[in-house]
């Protein structure tokens, strides 16, 4: 199977302690250096702002930066 | 000598308390036994960041001293506990769990240090944590100054993270409780592997003034302990305004488990599919025990839907913004490299190429969860889950890898999909609760409510906890 670096980023996408859900698929293969690794990094960056550009948000609405629950 | 044996290591905190006023034991001789168990059980789970015996049972002394004139507390007066290894402790050195911070020594108590010292607290020891609590990304559970967390009850299996030592330490009686931080999911997925309560507060409810950031509108600190009546204990004095704290939200808490609503007042949402087919097929049997538990317990059981927004990468672009902002001089120095963990270096270094317009939007669409959140809980007064799908995984297990199998993709229905990062993007309280076991290893269900709905929260999982004995199980020592 010919493992692209979006698929790896997309496989990273799980942050923090929710990426130690319980696992069903395999995983793909370990980047093999410390450059591949950054790349995969990268593509993770790229495929989350993909998703965040699929989601609408009316023009007023204002970012949670004074966040309070 | 004191009779201080696995009874008093298992222990509730107002038992430890109760036991303390009656002279049974005094605070030095329990400070000395759970700092001696501490020192002697605590690296056999990579559970031991730094021993303060002397200082506990300096602290220990006072308290006596006190307690023979009379002068209480509260029941957390002479009681040890922990603190996991981004707390700071005046004097001594604060890691954060990674290389290079290992000389790290601040001249001042995190807030929530003092505020447990006040009330006659004893600190007996800093606990293992996940290298700079997760960070944006970490694959392997060794991701750790001290190594991988080792779980109680099965030293193959993590103990979860990154409050890894914190759980550990609670579940294997080394503490008879600890503070842990998080920021998603740290607190309640290391309680679910290793059998112990804990609670994440509301965001802005506990100080965390002196507790390392790794993303300041996400993070949290709170307590994992033996039951839900000693994590109300502990958040009542932890709790409270802090203007050293920018987010901090100024309100305090009252454990008052007497107010507490009915029961059957209490409307509590939940997806069949979370306890069933999302499942681990392992957990299933605990977990539909535990909604027959949560029938029983008079609380009106009902099918909810759930908001749906793309919550893992909305709290990955905040969380990795804030936190390539907040270790930037660790990226750009290079020490970053010292870190144990490639991905977790890779996702830092990364980190910091995150388009502004990208960190914006996410917070803008976090501002749509809250208020999607506003209102589904206009409808219940709770919701219940799987703390995590399944038990501990293998140490080795890569935690970067797959996500929900095609069982899961096909499901009807996405259940409540994402509610660990959907409840830290929204702020919410969560209690994880021993629900069980799957393959010897322990699991939980996870309680969460609106903002400061604690009490309530707490008040349900009293009632589960009055009806199940799971969370007075404790690990075969072996």
């Amino acid at each position: 199977m010919k493992l692209t670096r979006r698929k790896l980023a997309q496989a990273m996408l799980a942050p923090v302690a929710v990426s130690a859900a319980a696992q069903t698929q395999a995983p793909p293969p370990l980047p093999a250096n410390p450059d591949e690794e950054l790349r995969a990094a990268r593509d993770r960056i790229k495929t989350l702002s993909d998703a965040l550009a699929k989601q609408t948000v009316p023009m007023d609405t204002e970012p949670a930066l004074a966040f309070k629950a | 000598m004191p009779a201080i044996g696995d009874d008093v290591f298992f222990a509730a905190i107002p038992e430890l308390n109760q036991r303390l006023i009656a002279r049974e034991f005094s605070a030095v001789e329990l400070a000395r036994a759970f700092a001696n168990r501490l020192e002697q059980l605590g690296p056999r789970y990579n559970a031991l960041a730094l021993p303060l015996a002397q200082q506990a049972i300096r602290r220990a002394e006072d308290v006596d001293k006190d307690l023979k004139r009379g002068r209480t507390h509260g029941p957390l007066q002479g009681v040890p506990y922990g603190v996991k290894d981004l707390i700071s402790y005046k004097g001594r050195p604060t890691t954060w769990g990674a290389k290079p911070y290992v000389g790290q020594v601040f001249d001042y108590n995190a807030t929530v240090v003092d505020r447990l010292d006040a009330v006659g607290a004893v600190l007996t020891g800093k606990l293992a944590m996940v290298e700079l609590a997760g960070g944006p990304s970490y694959r392997f559970a060794s991701a750790s100054l001290t190594g991988p967390g080792l779980n109680p009850w099965d030293r193959t299996r993590w103990s979860g993270g990154s409050s890894s030592g914190s759980a550990a330490a609670v579940a294997a009686g080394l503490v008879p409780y600890a503070l842990g931080s998080e920021t998603s999911g740290s607190i309640l997925t290391p309680a679910s592997y290793c059998g112990v309560t804990g609670l994440r507060p509301t965001y802005g409810l506990v100080s965390r003034h002196g507790a390392m950031a790794l993303s300041w509108t996400l993070d949290k600190l709170g307590p994992l302990a033996r039951s839900a009546e000693d994590c109300g204990l502990i958040l009542q004095v932890i709790a409270g305004k802090d203007s050293k704290d920018p987010g901090s939200a100024g309100k305090s808490f009252y454990y008052t488990p007497q107010y507490a609503r009915p029961l059957k007042e209490l409307k509590v949402g939940y997806a069949p599919v979370d306890f069933g087919e999302r499942a681990d097929p392992a957990a299933r049997a605990a977990f539909a025990a535990c909604l027959t538990v949560f029938k029983e317990s008079g609380v009106q059981l009902v099918e909810t839907a759930w908001p749906q927004f793309p919550y893992g990468p909305v709290l990955a672009t905040i969380l990795g913004s804030e936190a390539g902002s907040i270790f930037e001089p660790l990226i750009t120095s290079g020490k970053v490299d010292e870190l144990a963990d490639p991905a977790q270096i890779a996702g830092l270094k990364a980190s910091l190429e995150i388009p502004a317009k990208d960190y914006l939007k996410a917070q803008r669409v976090r501002r749509l969860i809250q208020d999607a959140f506003l209102q589904f809980f206009a409808e219940v007064d709770a919701v219940i889950a799987p703390a995590r799908p399944g038990p501990a995984s293998k140490i080795d297990q890569r935690l970067d890898a797959g996500g929900p199998g095609p069982a899961a993709a096909t499901s009807a229905t996405a259940g409540f999909q994402g509610i660990i990062p959907a409840g830290n993007l929204a702020g919410l309280p969560a209690l994880s609760l021993p629900c069980g076991f799957a393959d010897n290893l322990p699991v939980g269900v996870q309680v969460m409510g609106p903002p400061f709905s604690e009490n309530t929260l707490l008040a349900i999982g009293r009632e589960f906890q009055s009806k199940t004995d799971w969370h007075k199980r404790r690990p075969p020592m072996r």
